[in-house]
C-alpha cells in the first residue's frame, strides 16, 4: 500500500506539528506515509472565491502529485472533500479520477481503510469534539443532526475507546464554526461571531480540550479562544492520538 | 397582453426545461391508523378528541362542551341558527358554534377531511369562534398518502382541518385562535 | 452594499443577535423533532425531489393540462411574463370587479412582484391578514422571513406598532393579547373585503385546484367572504396529481415549523356559485432560471424556510440583510438569477457548510448551487477586484512548489517578526478584528520532513 501524507498549506506553514503527529500515527498504524516535497494546496481557497478557472492549475499539479499513490491522506475532510467533490472541473483522466476516490481525511483512512475504530492508550480530560461541516456532512463521517437524533461517527468513536476521556455533550452538535474559507475575512462579522458561538458551547458545557480532524475550523476556533483567554487547549485529533498510541 | 404572454411562458418553459424525467411511484408507507395516534397527535396541535358512544349522543355532548354557545349551526341537528351558501356574513359572523360532518381522520397529524358539501357556507368553518367536527372513528387512516387515496376528488372546494386556528408569528409564541376558529373539538364515535 | 456590511449592522446589537439566533434554532429543533418522528423521511424527500424534477422536465405540459383543467373548473387563467403585468392584471381584475378593498394571504410571489405599493398608488386598499405580514406592513418592512415574516422584531416592537395602529395599551406585550387585537380588527378587514388575493402552495394539473396552506385560516376566512378570489402562483407551483400531495403535504409543515401539517390544508378548484375565482400564472424570471441547469434544481423549493431556520449566517445576520424578497440560501440561490449585479455578494454569504442542503424537503443541493454561482459570478467579474486578483496571484504560486515554499517562509518569518499590533491591526487583517492569528512556527512541515530519513528515498514510479 503506496500512501501520500498531503499536508494543506496551511498546516504546512503555521501546524506543523499536526502534519508530524499525522506522519507518526500512521507509522503506529503500521503505515509508512511519504510526503511528495512537490505537493502544495489543493485549490479550495480559490474555489471558494468564485475563481474556480485560476484553481485549474492547482488542481493539475494535485493530481500530476499524487496520481502514483494508492491513497493520499490528509488531516482536514475539507480538503480532501474539495477534492473529490471539485475535481470534477478537470478532464476525467484515469489518473484524475484514482486521485479523487484515493483521497481520504485521515480520521476517515484509519475507519475505513485502516479499519481501526478503537485504539490503546489513555486520553484524562474532557474533550470538545468540533464535526467539522466537510467531513461530516460533505463526506459523511458522522451522523448529522438533519437526519437522525444519533450522535455518532468515526472520530467520536475513535476518541471514546481512549481511557479516562469523557466527551462534551454540546448543545448543538454540530453547528458550523464559522470558518468557511476566505468567508472568515470576507464575512469576518458573522464567521466570529458563529465561531464565538461554538467555542460559548463548549465553555458552557466544560470543554478542556477542544479536538476535530480539520485544522482549518480549529486554527479559526484557536483564534478565538486565544484572543478571550480562555482555559481550553485546541488540538487536532491526530494529536491526541498520536499522543496516547505507543 | 395575457396570449402573448401565455405562448411565451409555454415556449420558453419548452425550450428550456431539462430531458424527461421519470415520475416516481408513491408507495404506501402503512403506519399506525389508530384512534389513540389520531387522538395523542391532535392533542399535540391544540385540538381535543371526545369519544361518543354513537351519533346519537350527539347533542347531549355538546350541550355539556358548549353549554353557552347561543348562536349554533349545524347540518346534524336542529341549531339554532339555519345556514346555506347564501346566510350573509353579518349572521356567519355571530356564529359561536359549528358542528360538522367530517370525512377522513389522519392518524400521523390529527387533520380531518371537511368537504364542501359538509359545510353549509364555505366560510362557516373558520368564521365560526368554535368547531366541532363528528367523525366515525373507523374513518381515520395512518397517512395523508392514505387520505388523499380515499379521496375520489376535492370537489369545489374543501379542506383538512389540523386543530384550531393558530400563530406563532409574535416571537414564535404559540397563541391558539388567530382568524379562524378558536377551539377544535373531533366528536369520535 | 454587500451582505457582509448589512450583517454588521445586525450584529451591532449582540444581544438581539443571540436572541434572533436561538429563536430560529428554536424552529429548527422543533423540525429536528418533527423529522426524526417519521422514519421515511428520506424517503420522502428523495420522493419530493423526484416529482418536482418530473415536472420541471414537462412543465410547459403541466401548465396547460392545469389551464385546460381550471378552466373547466370555472376559473379564469392569466399568464404574466414578469412583475408588472402580474400587478397590472391583479389591478384589471380588481377595477372590473367595482372593488377598492382587499384582503390578501401571504404570498411570496405578490412580494416578489411589490404588488401592495402598486395597489395602493392606485387607489386600492390593501390588507395583509396574515398577522406577521400585518405587523410588517404597519411598519412598512419587508418579510424577513418567508414563513416567519416578522421574526426580527420582539413582542415590545410589535406592542408599540399595535399601540400606535390598532390603540392597543402602550406597553401591552403579550402575545395572546397582540393576536387578539389584531383578530378582531382584522375580522373588520375580512368582512369589508370585496376582493381576497391568495398565494398558492400547490397547483395539481389533472384537477385544476391549488392548494392553499395556512395556520392562522386567513386565506380561508378571506376568499369566502370575498366575491372574487384571486390566487396568484408561480409556474414553479405545479404538481401533476392529487396523490402527489401526500408526500408534499407531509413534508412542508414539519420542515417549515416542526408541525406534523398546517392548520388548514385547503383546495379551491372551482368558485362558489356567483362569484368569481382567478389564477394569475406568473414567470418574473423562472423559465430563464429552467433554462440553467446547474441552478434549475432551485425551482423545486416549496417555500418551507427550513433553510433560514438551519443556516447558521442567516440566523445571526437576519433576513433583511439579504435585501431580496426571499433571503437566506435559497433566496441567495434565486437572486442572482433576477439581478447578478445587485445580489452578487448573496452567494458568499455562506460558509457552504451543507445544512441548508440536508433540511431541504425537495432535496436541492442548495450550497452546491452557492459554490456553482459563485463561479458564475467571478467569470462575470462581479467579484470585488481585490479578492479576483489576489486569487489569480495565488493560483500562480500555488501551482508551483518553489515559489510557494519561499512565499511561506516569508510570510511566517514576517509574523514573527512583525509587532502583534501591526500583523492584527483590524484595517489591514479582517481576521484579526476577533481571533489571535496562529503563532508561526520556525519552522514548516515541508522544513521538518526534508531533515527526516524517510524522506530520502522517493517510492518506485511503477504505476498505482
Amino acid at each position: 500500500m503506496k500512501v501520500a501524507l498531503f499536508v494543506p498549506c496551511y498546516i504546512d506553514q503555521f501546524y506543523p506539528q499536526v502534519g508530524i503527529a499525522t506522519l507518526q500515527l500512521l507509522e503506529k498504524l503500521g503505515v509508512q506515509a511519504h510526503f511528495p516535497a512537490q505537493q502544495t494546496c489543493c485549490g479550495q481557497p480559490l474555489a471558494n472565491s468564485g475563481c474556480e478557472r485560476d484553481a485549474l492549475p492547482i488542481y493539475k499539479h494535485f493530481v500530476e502529485t499524487f496520481s502514483d499513490y494508492d491513497y493520499v491522506v490528509a488531516p482536514s475532510g475539507s480538503c480532501v472533500y474539495h477534492v473529490r467533490k471539485h475535481f470534477d472541473k478537470l478532464d476525467q483522466t484515469a489518473d484524475v479520477q484514482h486521485v479523487r476516490s484515493a483521497a481520504y481525511d485521515l480520521i476517515d483512512f484509519i475507519s475505513t481503510v485502516l479499519k481501526v475504530d478503537a485504539l490503546p492508550g489513555a486520553f484524562p480530560h474532557k474533550v470538545g469534539l468540533h464535526l467539522s461541516c466537510h467531513g461530516q456532512r460533505g463526506l459523511h463521517q458522522a451522523n448529522e443532526s438533519e437526519m437522525t437524533p444519533v450522535r455518532d461517527g468515526q472520530l467520536s468513536r475513535l476518541l471514546r475507546s481512549l481511557d479516562g476521556i469523557e466527551l462534551t455533550q454540546l448543545n448543538r452538535n454540530d453547528e458550523c464554526c464559522g470558518f468557511g474559507g476566505t468567508f472568515c475575512v470576507s464575512e469576518a462579522g458573522i464567521s466570529a461571531r458563529m465561531g464565538q458561538d461554538r467555542v460559548a458551547d463548549h465553555v458552557r458545557n466544560g470543554t478542556q480540550v477542544l479536538t476535530g480532524s480539520d485544522m482549518s475550523c480549529l486554527m479559526h476556533l484557536e483564534g478565538i479562544v486565544r484572543r478571550a483567554k480562555l482555559p481550553i487547549k485546541v488540538m487536532h485529533a491526530a494529536e491526541i492520538l498520536n499522543g496516547v498510541v505507543a | 397582453m395575457s396570449t402573448t404572454s401565455r405562448e411565451r411562458i409555454l415556449a420558453a418553459a419548452k425550450a428550456n426545461k431539462p430531458a424527461e424525467l421519470p415520475l416516481p411511484t408513491v408507495p404506501d408507507f402503512g403506519g399506525e391508523a389508530t384512534v389513540e395516534r389520531f387522538t395523542t397527535v391532535l392533542a399535540g396541535i391544540g385540538g381535543t378528541v371526545v369519544r361518543m358512544g354513537g351519533p346519537e349522543e350527539l347533542e347531549a355532548t355538546l350541550q355539556q362542551l358548549f353549554p353557552e354557545a347561543r348562536h349554533v349551526a349545524s347540518p346534524l341537528f336542529r341549531g339554532t341558527v339555519p345556514v346555506d351558501r347564501e346566510t350573509p356574513t353579518s349572521i356567519l359572523a355571530e356564529i359561536d358554534l359549528a358542528v360538522l360532518p367530517g370525512e377522513i381522520g389522519v392518524a400521523e397529524n390529527g387533520c380531518v377531511w371537511l368537504p364542501e358539501a359538509n359545510m353549509l357556507h364555505r366560510a362557516l368553518p373558520t368564521i365560526t369562534q368554535h368547531l366541532a367536527l363528528v367523525l366515525d372513528q373507523r374513518r381515520i387512516v395512518a397517512t395523508m398518502h392514505q387520505a388523499y387515496a380515499q379521496l375520489p376528488d376535492t370537489g369545489g372546494y374543501g379542506k383538512f382541518v389540523a386543530g384550531p386556528s393558530k400563530t406563532a408569528d409574535i416571537e414564535q409564541s404559540l397563541v391558539i385562535g388567530a382568524h379562524g376558529a378558536r377551539s377544535l373539538v373531533v366528536l369520535l364515535y | 452594499m454587500s451582505h457582509a456590511i448589512r450583517a454588521d449592522k445586525f450584529l451591532l446589537d449582540a444581544d438581539r443577535t443571540t436572541w434572533h439566533d436561538e429563536t430560529l434554532w428554536f424552529v429548527r429543533e422543533k423540525r429536528d423533532r418533527a423529522v426524526y418522528g417519521v422514519p421515511e423521511f428520506q424517503e420522502l424527500r428523495e420522493l419530493a425531489s423526484g416529482i418536482k424534477n418530473h415536472t420541471l422536465s414537462r412543465l410547459d405540459l403541466y401548465l396547460q393540462e392545469f389551464e385546460a383543467a381550471a378552466q373547466a373548473n370555472g376559473v379564469h387563467v392569466h399568464w404574466a411574463a414578469d412583475a408588472a403585468e402580474h400587478n397590472a392584471i391583479i389591478l384589471d381584475i380588481t377595477r372590473k370587479a367595482g372593488a377598492t378593498r382587499i384582503v390578501k394571504s401571504k404570498s411570496m410571489l405578490t412580494e416578489e412582484c411589490h404588488l401592495n405599493p402598486y395597489l395602493m398608488q392606485h387607489g386600492i386598499e390593501v390588507v395583509d391578514t396574515d398577522l406577521g405580514e400585518r405587523i410588517i406592513q404597519f411598519r412598512d418592512e419587508p418579510p424577513s422571513h418567508i414563513v416567519l415574516p416578522a421574526i426580527h422584531l420582539k413582542k415590545e416592537d410589535v406592542g408599540d406598532t399595535f399601540h400606535t395602529h390598532l390603540g392597543t395599551t402602550k406597553g401591552e406585550s403579550d402575545p395572546q393579547r397582540l393576536t387578539e387585537a389584531a383578530r378582531q380588527h382584522l375580522r373588520a378587514k375580512f368582512i369589508a373585503g370585496e376582493v381576497a388575493i391568495s398565494g398558492v402552495n400547490f397547483a395539481i394539473a389533472e384537477t385544476g385546484a391549488v392548494v392553499v396552506c395556512t395556520n392562522e385560516g386567513n386565506a380561508d376566512l378571506g376568499v369566502n367572504l370575498a366575491r372574487v378570489h384571486i390566487a396568484a402562483m408561480g409556474i414553479e407551483k405545479i404538481i401533476p396529481r392529487l396523490s402527489d400531495l401526500g408526500v408534499f403535504t407531509r413534508l412542508l409543515a414539519r420542515s417549515a415549523t416542526g408541525q406534523p401539517v398546517t392548520t388548514y390544508t385547503s383546495h379551491f378548484a372551482k368558485p362558489a356559485p356567483g362569484k368569481e375565482m382567478h389564477i394569475v400564472i406568473v414567470d418574473n424570471g423562472r423559465t430563464q432560471q429552467l433554462g440553467r441547469p446547474d441552478f434549475r434544481a432551485s425551482l423545486k423549493c416549496i417555500r418551507c424556510g427550513a433553510c433560514m431556520n438551519t443556516c447558521p449566517v442567516y440566523r445571526r445576520s437576519g433576513g433583511h440583510s439579504y435585501d431580496f424578497t426571499v433571503p437566506g440560501p435559497i433566496g441567495a440561490i434565486l437572486s442572482p438569477n433576477i439581478d447578478m449585479k445587485k445580489h452578487a455578494s448573496l452567494p458568499f454569504a455562506s460558509t457552504l457548510c451543507g445544512s441548508c442542503t440536508d433540511v431541504c424537503p425537495v432535496k436541492i443541493d442548495i450550497h452546491t448551487q452557492l459554490y456553482k454561482w459563485r463561479q458564475v459570478l467571478g467569470e462575470a467579474n462581479e467579484i470585488p477586484a481585490s479578492k479576483k486578483w489576489s486569487m489569480k496571484f495565488m493560483g500562480r504560486v500555488l501551482a508551483s512548489t518553489r515559489v510557494y515554499g519561499l512565499g511561506g517562509q516569508f510570510a511566517r518569518k514576517a509574523l514573527r517578526l512583525l509587532p502583534h499590533g501591526l500583523t492584527h491591526a483590524p484595517s489591514m487583517n479582517a481576521w484579526a478584528v476577533a481571533r489571535e492569528l496562529p503563532e508561526a512556527p520556525k519552522q514548516s512541515f515541508r522544513e521538518w520532513y526534508a531533515k527526516q530519513p524517510a524522506a530520502q528515498p522517493a517510492p518506485s514510479q511503477t504505476s498505482a
